[in-house]
């Protein structure tokens, strides 16, 4: 019998960022081919912001536009419902409903989803998550296991790469800043890569507060915020707490309008003193005029301050 | 031994359950309880005062409130969790209000693990350590039956009172049932005041018709059931002569449904296979529901930036595609003017009252 490869298609938006590595070696190792959406740009964000509630946030709007820009193109899109990791280690309520939403949203476009459930308060874990998946998928359990802890394994080794590299940064001369955002945020090209580029450019060393260790950032996080309830707040308060000393200012970096950021980033700015901290929000804005006059000045700040201006 | 002061214990004002809390906290803890002042546009505007600009609208009447009460004298808060940004209030309501000079005790329940029972006995002995469990057992289910009481006579109160033609009666007996649970001081009093509610509401005559405008209300755990909030939303439809019905309440989220809402699932298996967030399964089992029992209309109502509100709408519009039932979609803000609801209220009345002459 002539096996048909299966293709599933990733969404180049939400928790792609984080997982990617994890996804991408799970389908591999069994044999699945992986499509991914395009990076964003105007047309994916157009699209996305008709499809979505006007209300949403700028990054669910980013993914409803990722989605639409495969359907039709693969077998699967992969939308997983991912609640939590335990008690105060949830993620934004968003991520507990993209797989309803998607499929109302897609409703008459006849494409098939795929959806997986972490929710370990309800005793739900990514492992049995993960099988469950490949079972669905017709693969072997055994192949399953194995493509899991391959997977496992590359996404551990992937962060750590990672976060490495990012180490070696803050031993490097010069201006650092930490910008504290969600991964989705920071490495959009329509969000957080003109940040970056522009802080390149003036000659910044732009450093991210979410690339740490992650079980030691959750824990470093706790002091910040005793009782911050999402998973990825966490990190990245426990990143900010890490590295606080190490930089020059701080940016915290968001998609209007985030829920956990609207109210997390209130509280770094109200606990975390004597370092220049930007608050920018991020909207479907056309140009990068705006932010790069807020980033201007806060960088001249910066510099003033040092008696470097 | 050092005396123990009696604590005088505030929660921000909420829907008509003020009540509940106070009962609960006077007669089950035996502190004080001090009432917040009703909720007003001062509240409105402290609370945006000090809030962080995207924050959702709760928050920042919750904190409004929680000034007037400590203005009014209260020196413990208690905050609850929550699985939604609910779960965060306490700590950055407590950062805001320290930081504005503020002295208090706060009790914010994010801090306790509320799966373990034994976490339970430690709250109820942070109100206070001489706590005769025995009583507080007793009296904690009596504020529990008066949530139900509240529930039950409200309910009853909006589907009736917008036929009420005693002029005012109908309106009055509801008044004088929240007054009988606000100075409730034990049992006989709760049933007293629920049972003469209960006659009243019956006896006195209604003009309704044989078949009326009937509309749902659902949406956001806060602003769907506060009155302030919503800016008497249930009252404004009602006085158009609607009935107006509302299943989330505390009763049928909590009291009922506490363990998961898997029942409720089974009905909207094809809508949605997960919950969306804390509210979503009850929210589009019961669009369905009222869609199916042919009701007139449904009004969705949020606050601004309810995340999970927002992301229930898209299931809702098929909802309303399926079954070709109109949703009226409220987003309430700290600014939201009572004008402007009024004219969408007046316009969504009119055509749902068209399309029940034509249909």
């Amino acid at each position: 019998m002539e096996k048909q490869t299966i293709t599933i298609g990733l969404p180049r938006a939400l928790l792609y960022y984080r997982y990617y590595a994890l996804w991408r070696t799970f389908f591999q190792e069994l044999g699945i081919e992986v499509a991914v959406s395009t990076p964003t740009d105007r047309d994916i964000l157009d699209r996305g912001t008709a499809l979505a509630i006007d209300e949403a946030c700028l990054s669910l709007k980013i993914y409803l536009g990722h989605v639409a820009a495969l359907v039709g193109k693969c077998d699967y899109i992969l939308v997983p419902r991912v609640s939590n990791f335990g008690r105060h280690r949830n993620m934004c309520t968003r991520f507990e409903s993209t797989p309803d939403l998607v499929r109302s949203v897609f409703r008459d476009s006849g494409q098939s989803f795929l959806s997986y459930e972490v929710d370990e308060e309800q005793k739900k874990t990514e492992e049995d998550a993960f099988l469950d998946l490949g079972k669905r998928l017709g693969c072997p359990p055994k192949a399953v296991k194995r493509a899991y802890k391959q997977a496992k394994k590359a996404e551990a080794a992937h962060h750590k790469a990672r976060v490495q590299r990012y180490e070696q940064q803050y031993k490097r001369d010069g201006l650092k800043v930490l910008i504290a955002a969600h991964s989705y945020v920071m490495e959009d090209p329509y969000m957080g890569r003109p940040v970056t580029d522009y802080l390149k450019r003036v000659g910044v060393i732009p450093l991210r507060a979410d690339m740490v260790d992650r079980d030691g950032a959750l824990k470093k996080g706790r002091e910040l915020s005793p009782t911050c309830k999402w998973e990825i707040s966490r990190e990245i308060l426990g990143g900010i707490a890490m590295h606080r000393d190490d930089v020059d200012g701080i940016i915290l970096l968001s998609a209007f309008p985030c829920g956990p950021d609207a109210m997390v980033n209130e509280l770094i700015a109200r606990r975390v003193k004597g370092v220049p901290m930007l608050n920018l929000v991020l909207d479907s804005q056309s140009g990068t005029a705006g932010v790069e006059t807020r980033l201007e000045s806060f960088i001249d700040i910066i510099r003033f301050q040092e008696g470097k201006l | 031994m050092a005396e123990v002061k009696t604590r005088k214990v505030a929660f921000p004002r909420y829907a008509e359950y003020s009540c509940a809390f106070k009962y609960i906290v006077e007669q089950a803890l035996g502190c004080k309880y001090v009432m917040p002042p009703a909720l007003t546009k001062r509240t409105m505007e402290l609370g945006t005062k000090y809030s962080p600009d995207f924050v959702c609208t709760p928050f920042k009447t919750m904190l409004g409130s929680i000034i007037e009460a400590l203005e009014a004298g209260a020196d413990t808060l208690m905050m609850t969790h929550g699985l939604c940004r609910l779960g965060y209030y306490g700590e950055l309501l407590e950062q805001i209000l320290r930081d504005l000079g503020y002295q208090f005790d706060f009790i914010n329940l994010s801090e306790y693990d509320m799966s373990k029972k034994k976490e339970y006995i430690r709250i109820v002995r942070r109100f206070n350590p001489k706590v005769n469990y025995a009583r507080f057992l007793v009296q904690f289910m009596e504020g529990l039956r008066m949530t139900e009481y509240v529930d039950e006579i409200t309910a009853e109160y909006y589907k009736g009172c917008g036929f009420d033609a005693s002029g005012g009666q109908y309106k009055r007996a509801y008044q004088d049932f929240l007054t009988a649970m606000y100075t409730a001081q034990g049992r006989a009093d709760v049933e007293a005041g629920y049972r003469a509610a209960k006659r009243s509401l019956q006896s006195i005559p209604l003009d309704k018709p044989q078949r009326p405008l009937r509309v749902g209300i659902l949406g956001e755990f806060y602003t769907a059931m506060d009155a302030f909030s919503n800016l008497e939303l249930e009252q404004k439809l009602a006085d158009m002569g609607v009935e107006v019905h509302r299943w989330m309440n505390v009763t049928n989220q909590f009291l009922r449904y506490g363990s998961g809402q898997k029942n409720l699932r089974v009905k909207i298996q094809d809508l949605s296979q997960y919950d969306m967030g804390p509210t979503s399964t009850a929210n589009i089992w019961y669009a369905r529901e009222c869609a199916e029992r042919g009701y007139d209309g449904l009004v969705h109502i949020k606050s601004s930036g309810c995340t999970p509100e927002i992301d229930v709408m898209p299931v809702l519009q098929t909802i309303s595609t399926d079954y070709k039932i109109p949703v009226l979609y409220l987003t309430y803000d700290a600014q939201t003017s009572d004008v402007g609801l009024m004219t969408r209220l007046e316009a969504f009345y009119d055509m749902i009252d068209m399309r029940k002459k034509v249909l």
